[in-house]
C-alpha cells in the first residue's frame, strides 16, 4: 500500500508506522490495566462475553448434537469390546444394588425414627453449558444461569456425580465455573476413610493434584475424596472422585464427575457463613443504643453562656 | 457504485471476519470439557500470518487488532497483550513482504515457524514479568509448533478454497500501485 509511486516523497507509510505503533501501545495498555485493576477488567470481559454468548446459542445446539452423534458413531465400532465392558460391571453392580438396597432400608428407618427434614438452604440451581474458555491452557465453562437468577461468586457446582467446580465470574444472564482441572482452583478436601485433610489443586492435567497431606501412609489409592467444607466454603461431603496414584510419582484425583459429558450442571446455593464482625461480639451481647441523644455542642455553649451572664 | 477491485478487498476482509467468528464460535462449543492431551493449534493465528504473507491488504492492522482484542477477551487470556504481539508479528512479515515475494514456500513456512516461536517466547517473558500465572513453557511452545505444523494445509486451503494467492508480477492496486 505505502509504496513511493515514483513522486520520491512517501508520506503514507510514516503515518502507518505511527498507527502500528499506537495500536500495540494502546492494546498494552489495556493489558496493564488489567494486571493493575483486574476485577474491573473481569467484570468488563463478563459483560461482553454475556452479550455474545447467548446469541449464538442456536447455532450450537445443531453442531453439538452432529459431534455428540460423531461420538456415538465412533462407539459402535468398539461395540463389542464395550459390550464385554458392561457385562463385567453389571455383575459388579449387583452386589453394590444388593448393598444399596440394604442402606437405602436401613436409611429410611433411620429417618422415620428422628423425622429429619434436610436443611432448605441447600437448594440447587440448574444450568447449561453454553461454552467453553476456548484456551487449552484454560479450564472453565459458561453456564446460562446467572445474577438474575441469584447465583452468586465462589458456589459449588456439580453434575449429577461429583463437584465440578466453582463460579467464577457471574454476569446477568450467564456464569462462569472454574473447573477443577483449572491451574487457578484450590480445593479443601477430606480423604475418607482415613480422614486426612488435602488441598486439591488444578494443574492443567485431567486429574487434579492432592496436596499438603499430612500423613501419606493412610492415604492409598482407590479412596474416597471429598469436600471438606473447610473455610465455609463449600457444603461439606460432596463426593469429588477417587485417589489415584499419578505417573509422576503424586497423588492425584480421578474426578467423579464426567467431564467429556458436561451438559449440565447444578450450581448450590451455599448458605452464607455466619460472620462474627468484631472480638468478643460472640460472648458479650450487643449493647443497647443509648436513649438520649447526645446534647449538641451549641447547646452547652449557649449554657455556659447563659451562666456566665447570670452569675 | 463501487468498483470491483475495492469490492473484493472489502469482501475478502469481511470474509477474514466471519472466518474468525467461525473459529471462535467452533471454539467456544462446549464439546469436551477434558484437559487435551495435546494443545490444539490456533487456527487463527495461522490464517492471519498465510493472509498477510500472501495479501496483507486484506488483513489491515486495526481489523486484526479488533480480532485479537475480542478474542483475548473470548478466551480468558490476559487482554491486549496477545493482540499487541500479534500486531507485532504480523507488522514484521508484512515488512519482509517484498523479499518475501519468491522466495520458495519451505522458506515461508521457517519463517513462520520462527514467528510464532518467537510470539510465544515473548508472551512467556512479559507474563513472568508481570508475575501472571502462565502455562508451562514446554506446552505453550508445543502449541506454537502444532500451529506451524497445519500452516502449509491453511495456505493451501487458503490458495485453492478461497483463492488468496501471492499476487504475480507486475499486478498493481486500484490506484496503480505495483502490489
Amino acid at each position: 500500500m505505502a509504496r513511493s509511486a515514483g513522486n520520491g516523497i512517501d508520506y503514507v507509510s510514516p503515518v502507518r508506522r505511527i498507527l502500528v505503533g499506537v495500536t500495540i501501545v494502546l492494546c498494552l495498555a489495556i493489558f496493564v490495566v488489567w494486571r493493575i485493576d483486574s476485577p474491573r477488567v473481569e467484570r468488563m470481559r463478563t459483560e461482553l462475553l454475556d452479550r455474545v454468548v447467548p446469541s449464538f446459542e442456536f447455532a450450537g445446539a445443531p453442531i453439538r448434537s452432529l459431534a455428540d452423534m460423531v461420538d456415538d458413531f465412533q462407539s459402535y465400532q468398539r461395540i463389542y469390546e464395550q459390550n464385554q465392558d458392561l457385562r463385567r460391571e453389571l455383575q459388579q453392580m449387583k452386589a453394590w444394588k444388593e448393598a444399596a438396597v440394604q442402606l437405602e432400608q436401613e436409611n429410611a428407618k433411620l429417618l422415620a425414627l428422628n423425622s429429619v427434614r434436610l436443611d432448605p438452604k441447600l437448594t440447587s440451581v440448574s444450568g447449561v453449558v453454553m461454552a467453553d474458555s476456548g484456551s487449552p491452557f484454560r479450564q472453565s465453562a459458561l453456564l446460562n444461569v446467572g445474577s438474575r437468577d441469584g447465583i452468586r461468586d465462589g458456589w459449588a457446582t456439580m453434575d449429577g456425580l461429583g463437584l465440578v467446580g466453582r463460579i467464577a465470574g457471574v454476569g446477568k444472564q450467564t456464569s462462569r465455573v472454574i473447573l477443577l482441572t483449572d491451574a487457578a482452583s484450590r480445593i479443601p478436601v477430606t480423604i475418607q476413610p482415613s480422614g486426612q485433610r488435602a488441598m486439591l489443586s488444578g494443574d492443567n492435567a485431567s486429574a487434579p493434584t492432592l496436596d499438603f497431606i499430612e500423613d501419606f501412609d493412610q492415604v492409598r489409592p482407590g479412596d474416597r475424596v471429598v469436600s471438606s467444607g473447610d473455610g465455609g466454603l463449600f457444603p461439606s461431603g460432596i463426593l469429588v472422585g477417587q485417589v489415584i496414584a499419578g505417573t509422576d510419582g503424586r497423588l492425584r484425583t480421578r474426578l467423579a464427575a464426567d467431564y467429556e459429558r458436561l451438559e449440565f450442571m447444578r450450581v448450590l446455593r451455599s448458605h452464607e457463613g455466619e460472620v462474627v464482625p468484631a472480638d468478643g461480639s460472640l460472648i458479650v451481647p450487643p449493647q443497647p443504643v443509648p436513649l438520649l441523644p447526645p446534647v449538641p455542642e451549641e447547646g452547652i455553649d449557649q449554657l455556659a453562656a447563659g451562666q456566665s451572664e447570670n452569675g | 457504485m463501487v468498483d470491483p477491485v475495492t469490492a473484493r478487498l472489502w469482501g475478502f476482509r469481511s470474509l477474514y471476519l466471519l472466518l474468525a467468528a467461525i473459529i471462535v464460535f467452533v471454539r467456544l462449543l462446549p464439546l469436551d470439557m477434558t484437559v487435551p492431551v495435546l494443545p490444539g493449534p490456533d487456527l487463527l493465528l495461522a490464517l492471519t500470518f498465510c493472509w498477510t504473507i500472501r495479501r496483507p491488504a486484506y488483513v489491515p492492522v486495526l481489523l486484526v487488532a479488533a480480532v485479537y482484542l475480542a478474542t483475548d477477551l473470548m478466551f480468558q487470556r490476559p487482554p491486549g497483550l496477545g493482540a499487541a504481539l500479534v500486531i507485532a508479528g504480523t507488522e514484521f512479515l508484512r515488512s519482509r513482504r517484498s523479499q518475501n515475494r519468491d522466495v520458495p514456500f519451505a522458506f515461508e513456512w521457517g519463517l513462520v515457524t520462527v514467528v510464532l516461536v518467537g510470539m510465544v517466547a515473548a508472551n512467556h517473558a512479559v507474563l513472568a514479568l508481570f508475575a501472571v500465572d502462565r502455562p508451562s513453557f514446554g506446552s505453550a511452545v508445543f502449541r506454537g509448533l502444532v500451529t506451524a505444523a497445519i500452516y502449509p494445509a491453511v495456505a493451501f486451503l487458503s490458495a485453492h478454497v478461497l483463492n488468496v494467492r501471492k499476487p504475480s508480477p507486475g499486478k498493481t492496486d486500484a490506484l496503480g500501485h505495483r502490489l
